[in-house]
């Protein structure tokens, strides 16, 4: 019987020890991003873009070397707008395709339906666009994040705006699902706390989302004869609303008109010069906004691979591939849990200035882009926006007790 | 003998299905979740349709109500998950037997118009009655709690919820298939092959033809109420009259003429959807063409064109 060496039994526990912590650091399997845009109907514009912001960001990153030495991937599946077909393609990119954390989201409703899921599938989320407050709100959890400003955010801003404009008397055209109701919810509760002698009429208009016809609701708001509109219409139907607006001469009456989502370069390009001028445009980014380094190269090198300018979309896709790859670095890990509490209070320098996710809700404290449509910017095709104000994102975000999250 | 083999495939396939989570890859549990769900919904229906022979095509309506049951329930009072579910076959039952009434007494055409016009006035009220259905965005951000009874059950563990759909749709499709084995089923098949003889044997055939459209809005409504915490949330779209023609092609696509056709038609039609997507988003043109080639070809489904040819070999 032979006798085990010492030096044997020292290589064999080395070589077995070190198979069973090899997946942790030896692997050179890509990291997976699994990611949910809306990628057909009238809003599939909004897909392309985000998936172009990914795309360059991964590139970037694995010329660069990749994350830890790992590749990056992104797997795309489309949310159809639906939240029951985004929970489901969420099961599918965690439990089939094994993505190790997700992004994406346009709809606010889909974002309500998904963002309670998170905690089962126990991977980060870091939603790039859809808006309701009530994710980083009532129905926060560990695992969700939000890189784009919300409507609570975005409206206060627009309130300040209103606001001084003087008009009284005020409307709103929204899609009829949360994100238009929440819009004027908001909106409403803003502008009333700084003028509580505003008037917010009882006659609003909220069309079906995807509406084709939104003839019978403008003329409904031409009517009413307000002194302001705040419409937060959005993707293909804003596209519709503005040609449709324009025939009936919407434009020419005495009102003050603000777009909510309306400087979506998406929209602007399909638009051209039918997006009147003067007209109030908020964004949650704007590519020429913003004077940094990390930006230039991002607005630079996007349009020379993709001939237009980025979109809000494609910047807050394009940041939160960032944003992975720091808080991978930093937690040395892909485990999702790990991920998760790393997000939490993180800060990185993204096209818009340097961010940090707040502790209490994960939502992202930036503020939203205002501008007045100005002339033509004829190489990039789309309007200008002139008068452009960048709202600082710790004065216009609500305190953690008004979130009412609780993590 | 024949029948025997046939016993012995259904016993294996049902060790199968309860074995399942130990041996398929995880994503599964959820394909084979929502397989089960959606055939008992086409079960359902084909109670409606093969047994009975009335096409409705506003079958989601009683689905989609079960599920706002289960969902709304879940959200505001907090049940225990079984009670939740009673309600939505209450509901769904209840809601057939009032569209029922006005519907059964028409035929054909007439009647699946009239069952779309209902499907899409259900579809309405939840689209639009804001304050209570929360509109187009549905009822979602519910909790699942206790199952009841006092058993312990982690309901939000997908493993586990496979299991209880199972249970339920195991034995809801065995007490349907002995609604259709016993004598009252036998009449509703009379129905459908001649309405008039069945009258002239002195039974009320406007009564039964509601009893059948009662009971394929309660179990539709048990599916829905399954429905809820799979699908985390309940949305105007499963009221839908686009969602009513799920069991109708589920139905065709297995085959209407046997008990287990609508759960094949499931099977094919969800497998085929997972599969084509991952490669193309154009899945409805390959369903179209699938669906074509079987009404020409294979008209009695699946199932039914394989059982035709097997049963009938020497």
């Amino acid at each position: 019987m032979q006798l085990l060496k010492p030096a044997r039994l020292l290589i064999t526990l080395v070589a077995v020890t070190g198979l069973a912590g090899a997946p942790a650091w030896a692997d050179d399997d890509p990291i997976r991003i699994g990611a949910i845009y809306i990628l057909s109907g009238s809003a599939a514009n909004y897909g392309k873009f985000a998936q172009q912001g990914i795309q360059l960001a991964i590139d970037e990153i694995n010329q660069d070397g990749g994350v830890m030495g790992r590749d990056l991937e992104v797997i795309t599946e489309d949310s159809q707008g639906k939240a029951s077909v985004a929970i489901q393609a969420a099961r599918k990119l965690v439990y089939q395709d094994q993505a190790d954390v997700l992004m994406g989201l346009d709809s606010s409703g889909v974002a309500q339906g998904l963002v309670p899921v998170m905690p089962e599938l126990k991977k980060p989320l870091i939603i790039t666009h859809a808006a309701t407050p009530d994710v980083t709100g009532k129905l926060c959890n560990a695992y969700t994040y939000r890189i784009s400003n919300n409507v609570a955010q975005n409206m206060k801003a627009a309130a300040i705006i209103a606001g001084e404009t003087g008009a009284k008397r005020w409307t709103t055209i929204g899609p009829d699902y949360a994100f238009g109701h929440q819009s004027w919810e908001f909106f409403g509760k803003a502008l009333k706390e700084a003028n509580p002698d505003v008037e917010l009429m009882s006659d609003t208009a909220f069309p079906r989302f995807g509406a084709e016809d939104f003839t019978p609701f403008i003329n409904g708001v031409m009517a009413a004869k307000p002194d302001g509109v705040l419409i937060s219409v959005w993707g293909g139907d804003l596209v519709n609303f503005v040609r449709q607006a324009n025939n009936l001469g919407f434009f020419e009456q005495d009102m003050e008109i603000m777009f909510t989502v309306g400087a979506a370069t998406e929209v602007l390009s399909a638009l051209g010069e039918q997006m009147p001028e003067g007209v109030w445009l908020s964004t949650r980014y704007w590519y020429d906004g913003f004077d940094n380094d990390v930006n230039k190269r991002f607005v630079s090198a996007y349009i020379d691979r993709y001939g237009v300018p980025p979109s809000y979309n494609a910047e807050g896709a394009y940041a939160a591939v960032y944003a992975y790859k720091k808080a991978i670095e930093s937690a040395g890990s892909t485990d999702g849990d790990k991920l998760a509490q790393t997000l939490s209070g993180m800060s990185l320098d993204a096209p818009n200035g340097t961010i940090a996710f707040r502790a209490g809700d994960h939502q992202a404290l930036v503020g939203p882009n205002w501008g007045k449509s100005g002339p033509m910017n004829d190489k990039h095709g789309i309007r200008t926006l002139a008068d452009l104000r960048i709202f600082d994102g710790e004065k216009v975000s609500r305190t953690i007790e008004e979130t009412g999250c609780k993590l | 003998m024949k029948q025997m083999i046939l016993l012995g495939a259904l016993l294996v396939a049902l060790i199968g299905l309860v074995a399942l989570p130990w041996f398929a890859p995880y994503f599964y549990i959820f394909i084979v979740t929502e397989i089960l769900i959606m055939g008992l919904f086409a079960a359902s229906f084909n109670l409606v349709f093969g047994y009975t022979g009335m096409l409705s095509f506003g079958h989601a309506a009683f689905f989609g109500v079960g599920c706002y049951a289960t969902a709304m329930t879940l959200l505001h009072l907090k049940w225990p998950f079984l009670y939740c579910l009673l309600l939505s076959v209450g509901a769904g039952a209840l809601l057939a037997l009032v569209i029922g009434f006005f519907s059964v007494r028409l035929n054909e055409v007439y009647f699946a118009m009239l069952t779309l016009a209902f499907g899409m006035m259900v579809f309405s009220v939840a689209h639009h009655w804001r304050s209570v259905t929360n509109g187009s965005d549905g009822i979602a951000g519910f909790t699942l709690g206790d199952f009841g009874l006092g058993l312990d059950l982690t309901l939000g563990n997908p493993a586990v919820y496979y299991h209880v759909v199972l249970v339920f749709v195991v034995l809801a499709a065995a007490v349907l298939y002995l609604i259709g084995r016993s004598s009252f089923g036998m009449i509703l098949q009379a129905i459908r092959q001649n309405p008039e003889r069945v009258a002239f044997c002195g039974l009320n055939v406007r009564s039964y033809r509601l009893a059948a459209f009662t009971l394929g809005g309660a179990f539709a409504g048990l599916a829905g109420g399954l429905m809820a915490p799979f699908l985390r949330v309940a949305s105007p779209e499963m009221l839908h009259w686009s969602t009513s023609a799920e069991p109708v092609l589920m139905s065709i696509l297995g085959g209407t003429g046997y008990f287990l056709g609508p759960f094949v038609g499931s099977a094919m039609f969800i497998l085929l959807e997972t599969w084509i997507t991952s490669i193309t988003q154009a899945w409805m043109l390959f369903l179209g063409i699938v669906l074509a080639l079987m009404v020409m070809f294979f008209r009695r489904g699946l199932l039914g064109t394989f059982l035709d040819w097997w049963l009938e070999r020497k």
